[in-house]
C-alpha cells in the first residue's frame, strides 16, 4: 500500500496486515461522488489485471470517516480473501430458472395485495415491479448480513474509531430506513415488511453491540442534539416502535433472533488469522441461508462464484423476459421490455 | 504581468491536479509562479502536488515560501504539517498542525493530522481530543455534502 494520505496508526497497521495476509495490494482512492459508505473493488469479485484492490471513498472524508471506511472494507476483503484462499468464495446469484421461481412468487403475493386495494396498480407497472423487487432482495441479501458482521468485527478490533463508526451506522440506518418508502403503496406488503424487518434486525443487533457511551462527541453537533441523553439502542429502536410498522417489528424481532443465534457465538477478539475470517465467512453464509429460509425465498437464489453474478447481471434483461413468458405465456406481447 | 493572470494559470493547474494529472498541474503552477513569485497560494498549490507525487521535502520548501509571504496562511501550515508527517517528523508536524488549527479552527485535516502525530508520539489522550474535534468537523462537512446532494436530485 503506497499512499500520500495521512492514516492513523491502527488503520495503517490493519491495511498492512490485510495486504500481508492476503498477499495482495490495496490502493486508496478519493472521489467526489463516491458512495457514502465507500466502495470496494476487489480481486476476488472482479477480474482485475493487477493484484490490486481499490477502496474508494468520498472526497470530504479526510480523517476518521475515511479511516472507518478503510477498516470496514479491509474486513470485508479479509473475509472474501480467506474464503477464496481456504475454501471457495461465493455470493448469492441467480439463474434463468431461479428468476422465474422468484418472480412467480412475488406475482402471486402481489395479486393477493391487489385484490384488497381500491386503487389498483396498472398491470404493466405490476409486471415491471416483479424483477425490480427480485434483484433488490438479491442486493440486500448480499450486503446486509455481512454488514452486521463487519461492523461488529470493526467495533471490537478498532476501539479508536468507535465514535466514527456510530455516526456511520446511524447514517446508514437512516438511509436504509428511507429505502422503498416512496414505493410503499406499490410494493406488496409482505416484501415491504420483509425489507424493513431485515434492516430492523441489523440495526437492533448493532444497537446491542455498540454501546452508547462512545457517542458523546457526536452530540456536540447541533444536528444531533435531539438525540441527547438517549442510548444508541433507544435511538435505533424509537423510530421503529413509534411508527406504524408493527409487522416489520414482529418479523424483525424474529430475524434478530436469527442474527443473534449465528453471531453471538463469534469470538470477535480472536487473533485475526485467515482461519478466523474464514469462520466469519462461513457464519455469514449460514446466516444468509437462514434469513432466506425465513423469508421463504429459498429457491430464488443460488450460491455461485462472483463472476456468475456479474454474468447474471449482464443477462438480467433476458432472464426477466423469459421468466415473464413462463408466468404469463402469450398474454405478454413479444415486444415486452423493448424500448 | 499581473497577479490575476497567475491566478488564472493556477486555476487551470488546480483542475488538472483534481484529476490527478500532476505533471500538467505542475507546469501551470510553475508558469504562474514564474510570473508572480509573490503569489502565496501558488506555492501552496505546488506544495500539494509535490506531496501527492511523493516529494514531501520539496513541499516543505514551497510551504515555507508561502508562509514567508503570509505567515498566517492556515492552509500552508496544514500542508506543511502533512509533509512533515510524511517525513515522520511528528513533533514538527504537531507544531505545524496546531498552528493551522489555531488559525482555522474548522480545518478537519489539521486536527486529524495533529491526532495522528500525537498518537505516533504516544500521547494518546491528547490525540483523542484532536481526533474528536476532527470528527465533529468531518461530520458537519459530510452533512453539508449530503444536503447539497439532496438539493441536486
Amino acid at each position: 500500500m503506497k499512499t500520500e494520505m495521512p492514516l492513523s496508526k491502527p488503520i495503517r497497521r490493519f491495511l498492512n496486515q490485510t495486504e500481508e495476509m492476503l498477499d495482495t495490494e490495496i490502493s486508496l482512492l478519493r472521489q467526489p461522488d463516491a458512495e457514502p459508505g465507500g466502495t470496494l473493488v476487489d480481486v476476488y469479485t472482479y477480474e482485475m489485471e493487477k493484484n490490486v484492490n481499490v477502496i474508494i471513498f468520498p472526497a470530504q472524508y479526510v480523517g476518521l470517516l475515511k479511516d472507518f471506511i478503510i477498516a470496514k472494507h479491509c474486513t470485508s476483503l479479509l473475509i472474501k480473501g480467506a474464503a477464496h484462499k481456504k475454501a471457495k468464495y461465493q455470493v448469492l446469484s441467480y439463474t434463468e430458472d431461479s428468476v422465474a421461481r422468484g418472480l412467480r412468487q412475488i406475482y402471486y403475493d402481489a395479486l393477493k395485495d391487489e385484490a384488497k386495494k381500491q386503487d389498483k396498480l396498472p398491470v404493466n407497472k405490476l409486471i415491471q415491479m416483479l424483477f425490480i423487487l427480485f434483484t433488490h432482495f438479491n442486493d440486500d441479501l448480499n450486503e446486509l448480513p455481512w454488514n452486521a458482521m463487519i461492523n461488529a468485527s470493526v467495533y471490537h478490533r478498532m476501539p479508536k474509531i468507535r465514535k466514527t463508526q456510530l455516526y456511520h451506522v446511524m447514517k446508514e440506518s437512516k438511509n436504509d430506513m428511507d429505502e422503498m418508502i416512496e414505493q410503499e403503496h406499490i410494493v406488496p406488503r409482505r416484501y415491504f415488511v420483509l425489507n424493513k424487518a431485515m434492516f430492523y434486525a441489523r440495526d437492533m443487533f448493532l444497537a446491542k453491540t455498540l454501546p452508547a457511551d462512545e457517542l458523546m462527541p457526536v452530540l456536540n453537533i447541533p444536528q444531533m442534539k435531539k438525540f441527547n441523553h438517549l442510548e444508541v439502542k433507544e435511538m435505533l429502536t424509537t423510530r421503529w416502535t413509534h411508527t406504524a410498522w408493527y409487522q416489520s417489528k414482529v418479523f424483525g424481532d424474529n430475524m434478530l433472533e436469527i442474527v443473534d443465534r449465528h453471531l453471538d457465538k463469534v469470538e470477535w477478539n480472536e487473533p485475526p488469522t485467515l482461519d478466523h475470517y474464514l469462520e466469519l465467512y462461513k457464519l455469514g453464509v449460514n446466516l444468509t441461508n437462514h434469513l432466506i429460509s425465513f423469508m421463504t425465498m429459498k429457491d430464488w437464489y443460488v450460491w455461485e462464484e462472483p463472476k456468475h453474478l456479474l454474468q447474471a447481471h449482464q443477462e438480467k434483461g433476458e432472464y426477466e423476459k423469459k421468466a415473464l413468458k413462463k408466468i404469463f405465456g402469450d398474454l405478454l406481447g413479444e415486444s415486452w421490455g423493448e424500448k | 504581468m499581473t497577479l490575476k493572470e497567475a491566478v488564472e494559470l493556477a486555476k487551470k493547474g488546480r483542475a488538472y491536479a483534481q484529476r490527478t494529472k500532476f505533471k500538467e498541474a505542475m507546469a501551470y503552477y510553475n508558469k504562474a509562479l514564474s510570473l508572480d513569485p509573490k503569489y502565496a497560494e501558488g506555492w501552496y498549490l505546488r506544495a500539494s502536488v509535490l506531496i501527492d507525487t511523493g516529494k514531501p521535502d520539496e513541499a516543505i520548501v514551497d510551504c515555507e515560501r508561502a508562509l514567508a509571504l503570509n505567515h498566517n496562511y492556515a492552509d500552508a501550515w496544514s500542508k506543511k504539517a502533512l509533509a512533515l508527517f510524511n517525513l515522520e517528523r511528528y513533533e514538527d508536524a504537531v507544531l505545524a498542525a496546531t498552528r493551522a488549527s489555531t488559525l482555522n479552527g474548522n480545518d478537519a485535516m489539521a486536527w486529524y493530522l495533529k491526532g495522528v502525530c500525537l498518537d505516533e508520539l504516544g500521547k494518546s489522550d491528547e490525540a483523542q481530543e484532536a481526533y474528536g474535534k476532527s470528527l465533529e468537523l468531518e461530520i458537519i462537512m459530510d452533512m453539508d455534502a449530503e444536503r447539497k446532494k439532496v438539493g441536486r436530485t
